[in-house]
This record gives C-alpha cells, structure tokens and sequence, in this order.
C-alpha cells in the first residue's frame, strides 16, 4: 500500500509518516527503509540531519541516501553497504526535496522539466516499491506574490502531489497532529 | 450557489468541471481590473478580483451582496491564501484578510462548500 501525506511545516508529518511506515514494515515483516533525499550544502544542513537521525534512532530504519534519480537507489545499497531491497517499505521524506534537487541544480542552473521528470520516477518508484509512504509540503495558502522561479517551484510541487495523491491507496493530511483522510 | 476553495494549483477548477455542468463558455477567469460578469456561471481565481477591490478601496463583500440576486446559480473558485506567514506589504496584508471576510460570506450564503487538496475534493458544507 502506497501512502501520501502532507500537511504544513512543523505539524507532525514526519512522525506520523515514521509510524505509518514503522507499523507496515513489522505487519508485513518487511524491511524498513529511510529515504533520504537532502544534499546537505552547509553546516545548518548536517545539522538538521544529525538531528533527524537522532529522532529515527531505534525506529529500525535502514538509511538511503538518494537526492536525484530517486529510482537508482533500488538497485544501490544503504549507508551501511546492505543491498536495498526493493519490497522493503520506504519513507521518502520528502518529496519537496526532490523536487529541489532536481530543479536548482548545484551548478546554478534550473530545470524547469524537473517536475514531468520527477513525476514520472515517482510513479514508476511507487509501482516498483508497492510500500512507499510519500512525504510532502502544503505550500499552496500563503498571501504572497512570488517572483516566477519560486511560482513555477510551486505549481511543480503541486502538479506531483496531484499526481501521487492519485496513485496512492490512501491520501493524509497532518495538520498539527490532526489526521484528516482524503482517501 | 457553490464555493470551492483551496490552495494554489490544486485543481480546484478540475474539481468543478467533474462534478458540475460547465462548458468552457461558462468560465470567467477574473482579474484585478475586471469587473464581475454576472452572465458566466464560474467564477475562477476569485482572488484576484478581491486583490482588484484591496486597490481601488473596495469591500468585495459589498459587491456580491449588492448583487446577491445574480449569484445563486454561480461557482465561486478561490485560492485560500490564509495559512502562511503575514505578508510585510500592506496591500498584501489588507488582500489576505478580505479573503477571509469574503469567503466567510460566501461559505454562508452557498448551498454547498468544497475543499480541495492535492486535486481531492471535500464537501465541508
């Protein structure tokens, strides 16, 4: 069963998407996979990151590091050197990321297919995994008027979330800690 | 009458034209500096007409309810724009907060209220 939720910054998404994850793999007798999907650029980054390892810690989670090409990993192994398995269950926090990556490359360019190219793998990694919970950010309510890079960053975000929530069996919102489900 | 409401790109239009009888005709995509066209049936980016009235001094409440007779067969789309940070601009405070008002008498006045999120619909009322 794939998974998609989202919900705005700081409400309790990654927790929630860790127990949904956690609770699939032990049913299923699965192994449970992190997705990690940040390329750290500075300290603040390494930092975000050992804290959210620290929050995984006895979860049981595996950690994958794949920031592009998100399908690649299922044939690579984990930061441990174990080959990934790809009926495991994976927590791919978070589709934002991604997104990011593959949009404002590292060299200072933007890809403005990033969002058909990433739609496409992440269907094609939701069909293959068959148990990936989705991750992603509500940033569709605010009052701004955002120059066009950051609009177009938008309306691809929007345009994979529309995309996945489609795929997915079951659709989330966490709003504070609230579980509202769309489907 | 209808609302639909939800945030940017997530396909709130789509929505309707599933669930309602629209034909392209029937859409009138609003603007800042447009007035209403009461002969359309569905009226999309519904918040930027409100920004139109946040400029010219305007409370666009006023304006649907001095036209409230011709509303009742009409979709209202809107962005819901009120779950980000407050905007430094004041215009863009002033817009933020007439969404609010407005959608507050929409969602009275409507029979029915959807909420759109990640191209999924819900009826709230």
């Amino acid at each position: 069963m794939n998974y998609f939720i989202s919900g705005g910054c700081k409400n309790g998404k990654s927790y929630y998407a860790q127990q949904v994850a956690r609770d699939t793999a032990r049913e299923k007798g699965l192994p449970l996979y992190y997705l990690a999907t940040m390329i750290p650029t500075d300290e603040e980054d390494r930092a975000r990151i050992r804290r959210h390892l620290a929050e995984r810690d006895g979860w049981g989670f595996e950690t994958v590091e794949q920031g592009t090409d998100i399908c690649s990993c299922l044939e690579g192994t984990t930061v441990d050197g174990n080959p990934v398995n790809p009926s495991g269950v994976f927590l791919l926090d978070s589709v934002t990321a991604l997104l990011q990556n593959e949009m404002f490359k590292t060299d200072g360019t933007i890809d403005l297919g990033a969002a058909d190219k990433l739609e496409k793998e992440l269907t094609e990694f939701a069909k293959k995994t068959g148990n990936t919970v989705f991750v992603s950010d509500y940033i569709y309510s605010d009052a701004f008027i955002y120059e066009d890079f950051t609009e177009e960053y938008r309306r691809g975000l929007a345009q994979l979330d529309k995309a996945l929530a489609k795929i997915c069996d079951q659709v989330v919102e966490v709003a504070y800690g609230f579980i509202s489900e769309y489907k | 009458m209808v609302l639909i409401f939800g945030g940017a790109y997530q396909g709130k239009l789509e929505f309707a034209q599933d669930n309602f009888d629209i034909k392209d005709s029937d859409i009138f995509r609003c603007s800042e500096d447009a007035d209403l066209d009461y002969t359309k049936k569905v009226f999309v980016n519904f918040h930027q007409f409100i920004l139109g009235c946040v400029k010219r001094g305007v409370e666009a409440k006023d304006v649907l309810a001095d036209n409230r007779e011709f509303l009742n067969d009409k979709i209202f789309i809107v962005d819901d724009i009120s779950q980000g940070v407050v905007p430094m601009d004041k215009e863009l405070r002033a817009w933020r907060e007439m969404v609010g008002r407005t959608m507050l008498y929409l969602s009275k006045e409507s029979d029915s209220v959807y909420r759109v999120f990640c191209g999924i619909g819900q009826q709230i009322k």
